[in-house]
């Protein structure tokens, strides 16, 4: 390494030293280490999974009688809206940004992210964002317009309370964290990967990843628009969705959608990248079809964006949109269909073993299937009309969202558990978990077909007795609380395995990407040696080199021309980790300040922007990495 | 504390990534894309709503052209201070470096400057966001550009403290670059909302009928 | 054709996927044509600096007197509305994108930089671009049928 002559260095004072403890919470707060990071994203995520789940248990006992008075309309409101919100806001995504945490760097063969602090910082705004936005349940005014917010009922007018304010608040720091996030994860997974790794190296979960991320990117802006426009709306009486003033509320529905669509595939393309991983694993099979799952998920990722208005058939923008959006909306099940077929593919012929999370990819696959299914089915406008804002939609999106998005993050708690932790989870328990999982889901989401046909509509707190609809909401609400049990059973085996610490060893599944190649948990630098990739499934040719020729037709491989990278890393003696920073946490105290500022008065706003300065400044002005006492 | 690290935290930085780009130039890039989202999802509001007021002051009553030209231009100049900014730092001439640099923050807070006297103008002549809908998505538009670019004077204000201190130098001039993409953007955001909303609706008139709706 | 779809979809080949290696430091690759005689390519060569790898002070202020120019231009244009006519959005549209790609392209560096940058930009441009284009022709059309 050159060295150049010591120069002097801005140097923002400081009221601590640098943190360096290993233990105790500093160490948690003052981190910068990808995998804590994603311990952190998932120990969050998971209790607002138990809120939002006790919400949703509440929201079935009401429905499950005719006029119930179990809720009051208000609080029924309020529990539909929040129960959606937080599901998808405040579980799906963070859950899918602990995978990303904690697997990006070790699929890719790296030492962290891009930028580690830049990442503390996201899960610190997504930490306080989650506690703003569910302050509301103690001020007494939690939000009531549902998760789409739709206007003019999301405004002053018609909601004069200050719920939905704290949703759009919520919203727009929850966003702000997203985006940090994303262009973490785009810039490490084009930037970092290990020598010899290209892109079509990958893992699909990478490439899933990516994907994501680059949604993440160029959804979340627009979700942060409809936000700015509606707090002005409502804080400072503007008129983008007030008709009095000359706006328009089907404003909010475009640019809403335009962000909601993408935003469906940023929650399902992590559980599909996966279920991805799970199958090859335990059918010890590579993926069938790479590339057509990659592009399959790429085009997905593109496509996403042209079909928004299928959530607007029945609000009149005419025969022209409606039949287009319809074509998109069809056209983009192909891409869907394609993964599915590859996916069963890569079962044909495998020798398959049914372990827990190998189940779990199972039920995705299946559940996944019915869940595209009713949405082609309301792809089509006539059809949707029958349909729109009745429980034929709730059925929809409950099969695409739990029996999708969920069950392929449980299969990957289950996969990847034995990596994080270096235990077991139990096998028995698991598949215990599973099946009352799957069959609790079925029985409450599964009848909501049939009322959705019958024209129950939702959004609504109780309905009449006469219309035939106690028996299957009778059964939804028993369903639901099977499916509780499924989730009890969960944390029981959490707690069943923190206990008998049944040791897992490195690569306890015969795994095929780079995370299984170093020991669980892994070091805090990962890999004690960057690895040398040359094949797709590096670690498995590794492991069974025999099996090369068996993939490789002829056993010709192309090898990379540009090898330049490897010869890189080989005079790379040194480990070099980013240092621990509390400046991340300092700006998220900052940024949740102002966030909070919005709710309350301005002069909340001042004191948060010191702290921000405060925040960005010390940031700025701390090297990455202090210099070693070694002079190195 | 030696600098030496820092300096090879620098080199380090883009020579072993795997594009051999830099990573935050990379992430600069990556963020200007999704700007590009936020920014177009406003102005296609205003655009949608453009000609939907239901009382005035139309865009006709209050949009003064000759004064935004003026402010058009005073951005654009910044823009061309930046480049040389850039141009010098890489160049190992601080003292132009640092002048440049400060010459990016001056026509910058020319430029809010301007939009500070335009607002106060305009509600002078009764125009608030609240008054009708071109007020709301006008003064939100402009309003949240002008934030990009308060961001951006503080941003070069840093960074020309760094430069005079010698701490930024041609070694690590990506962080003046990346800043540099910022500004350049922020100045392309303007370059449309100049046409969209001031040349293209400086005319805009009442709409028909409208008298009819408020009498 | 065997060879065009091995490029596409065989996972090992160099296909048009993998991101381009390092080419800063490297000369801009210089205008050839199509369109242009000997001395208009010259002259391209010579304003985009092709062949270099960098541009210099003398450059830029080229730059931004051309940028000042058009948007002299710009405010003419809007002098002559009404002569214009049916002309004058597309006048302005286009001057605005000229300036607009000016800047990216000199003043961003895209043209002297990594080719990869432009990749990403461009992307959300082009995304940003047809998917505002589409939710404006859609508001349109439906407040014209109301
Ligand atoms: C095969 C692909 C899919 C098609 C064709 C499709 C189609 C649709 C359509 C047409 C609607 C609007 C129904 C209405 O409101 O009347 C809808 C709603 C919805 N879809 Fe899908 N969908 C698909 C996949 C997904 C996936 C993968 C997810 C999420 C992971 C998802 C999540 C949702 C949600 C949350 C809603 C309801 C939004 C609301 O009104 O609150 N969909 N889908
Ligand atoms: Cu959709």
């Amino acid at each position: 390494m050159t060295t150049k002559p010591a120069t002097k260095s801005l140097v923002f004072p400081r009221f601590f030293p640098r943190p360096n403890s290993k233990t105790g919470i500093w160490s948690w707060i003052a981190t910068v280490d990808h995998k804590k990071i994603g311990t952190l994203y998932g120990i969050t995520s998971f209790f607002w999974f138990i809120v939002a789940g006790l919400e949703a248990l509440l929201i079935r006992i009401q429905l499950s009688q005719a006029n119930n008075d179990f809720l009051s309309p208000d609080m029924y409101n309020s529990l539909f809206t929040m129960h959606g919100t937080t599901m998808i806001f405040l579980v799906v995504m963070p859950l899918s940004a602990a995978f990303f945490n904690w697997l990006i760097p070790l699929q890719i063969g790296a030492r962290d992210v891009a930028f580690p602090r830049l990442n503390a910082l996201s899960y610190w705004i997504f930490l306080f964002g989650s506690i703003l936005i569910n302050f509301s349940w103690i001020t007494g005014e939690a939000p009531n317009g549902g998760w789409f917010g739709y206007a003019p009922n999301s405004g002053v007018t018609f909601n004069p309370g200050k719920g939905m304010t704290y949703w759009v608040v919520g919203l727009n720091v929850l966003g702000i964290s997203s985006i940090a996030a994303g262009l973490n994860f785009v810039t490490t997974i084009i930037n970092m990967r290990a020598p010899g790794m290209s892109m079509f190296k990958m893992p699909i979960f990478t490439w899933m990843t990516l994907v994501t991320s680059i949604l993440i990117i160029l959804a979340l802006p627009i979700l942060a628009v409809a936000g700015i426009q509606l707090q002005t709306d409502r804080i400072y009486g503007t008129h983008f969705f007030n008709s009095l003033g000359g706006g328009d509320p089907v404003m909010w529905q475009h640019i809403f959608w335009l962000f909601g669509h993408p935003e469906v595939y940023i929650l399902i393309l992590p559980a599909m990248g996966i279920v991805s991983e799970v199958l090859p694993t335990f059918a010890r099979k590579p993926i069938f079809g790479y590339s057509f799952v990659v592009f399959a998920g790429a085009v997905i990722g593109f496509m996403g964006w042209f079909v928004w208005s299928h959530h607007m058939f029945t609000v009149g923008l005419g025969p022209a949109a409606n039949s287009a959006f319809s074509i998109s909306t069809m056209l983009i099940a192909v891409p869907t269909g394609i993964k599915i077929f590859n996916w069963l593919g890569t079962l044909w012929g495998g020798s398959i073993r049914f372990n827990t999370a190998m189940l779990f990819s199972l039920g995705f696959i299946a559940m996944f299937t019915i869940g595209g299914l009713s949405g082609v089915m309301h792809a089509s406008p006539p059809t949707d009309a029958q349909q729109q804002d009745t429980y034929f939609v709730v059925a929809h999106f409950h099969y695409v969202l739990f029996g999708g998005a969920l069950l392929g993050i449980f299969s990957g708690i289950y996969f990847w558990w034995p990596k994080f932790t270096g235990y077991f989870l139990n096998e028995k328990i698991g598949k215990l978990n599973f099946i009352f999982m799957l069959i609790g889901f079925n029985i409450q989401f599964g009848p909501m077909h049939w009322l959705g046909m019958d024209g129950m509509p939702r959004r609504i707190y109780t309905y009449a007795e006469n219309m035939g609809w106690e028996g299957s909401n009778l059964a939804a609400t028993i369903g639901g609380f099977i499916l509780g049990v499924g989730v009890l059973l969960f944390i029981y085996n959490v707690i069943y395995s923190m206990i008998h610490k049944e040791v897992a060893g490195a690569d306890p599944w015969d795994g095929r990407t780079l995370e299984w190649s170093t020991s669980s948990p892994p070091p805090e630098h990962d890999f004690d040696e960057i690895p040398q990739v040359k094949f797709r499934d590096d670690f498995w040719f590794k492991k069974y080199p025999e099996t090369i020729k068996e993939y490789y037709e002829h056993g010709e491989i192309e090898e990379d021309t540009e090898d330049k990278l490897s010869e890189k890393s080989n005079h790379e003696d040194e480990i070099h980790l980013p240092d621990m920073s509390y400046y991340p946490f300092i700006l998220g105290v900052g940024i949740a300040i102002l966030g909070a500022g919005f709710l309350s008065n301005i002069y909340i706003i001042a004191i948060s922007v010191p702290i921000m300065i405060w925040g960005l400044l010390g940031w700025s002005m701390e090297p990455v990495n202090d210099p070693h006492p070694d002079g190195h | 504390m030696s600098e030496t690290a820092v300096i090879n935290n620098h080199q380090d930085e883009i020579e072993n990534t795997s594009t051999g780009l830099s990573n935050k130039k990379l992430m600069m890039w990556l963020f200007l894309a999704s700007d590009v989202m936020f920014f177009g999802a406003f102005i296609s509001t205003y655009l949608i709503y453009r000609g939907k007021s239901l009382v005035g002051p139309y865009p006709s009553e209050v949009l003064d052209i000759p004064i935004t030209t003026v402010s058009t231009f005073i951005l654009l100049m910044s823009s061309l201070a930046m480049v040389l900014a850039l141009h010098y730092l890489k160049e190992n001439e601080k003292n132009k470096a640092t002048l440049w640099i400060l010459g990016v923050v001056l026509l910058g807070t020319i430029f809010m400057g301007f939009q500070f006297y335009e607002f106060n103008h305009f509600a002078h002549l009764g125009l608030t966001p609240r008054t009708n809908i071109f007020g709301t998505t006008f003064f939100i538009l402009t309003g949240l550009h002008g934030g990009h670019v308060t961001i951006g004077i503080l941003w070069m204000a840093f960074l020309a403290y760094g430069s005079h201190k010698g701490t930024l130098r041609s070694d690590n001039a990506i962080d003046l670059e990346i800043a540099g993409l910022y500004w350049h953007f922020v100045d392309i955001v303007w370059i449309i909302i100049f046409t969209v909303i001031y040349l293209i609706s400086a005319n805009d008139m009442p709409p028909a009928g409208s008298e009819l709706l408020i009498h | 054709m065997k060879k065009l779809l091995k490029k596409l979809f065989y996972h090992d080949g160099n296909g048009w996927w993998n991101l381009p290696k390092n080419m800063s430091g490297k000369p801009n690759p210089p205008y050839e044509g199509p369109i242009g005689g000997p001395w208009l390519i010259k002259m391209i060569n010579l304003m985009t600096y092709g062949g270099k790898s960098h541009a210099g002070p003398r450059f830029y202020i080229i730059v931004g007197i051309f940028l000042a120019i058009i948007t002299a231009l710009e405010v003419w244009a809007f002098e002559l509305e009404s002569e214009l006519a049916i002309l004058y959005i597309p006048i302005l549209l286009i001057l605005a994108l000229i300036k607009f790609v000016a800047v990216v392209a000199f003043y961003m560096h895209l043209r002297f930089d990594n080719r990869f940058f432009s990749y990403v930009f461009a992307s959300g441009m082009i995304v940003g671009t047809v998917v505002f284009s589409l939710l404006l022709f859609i508001s349109e059309a439906a407040y014209m049928t109301r």
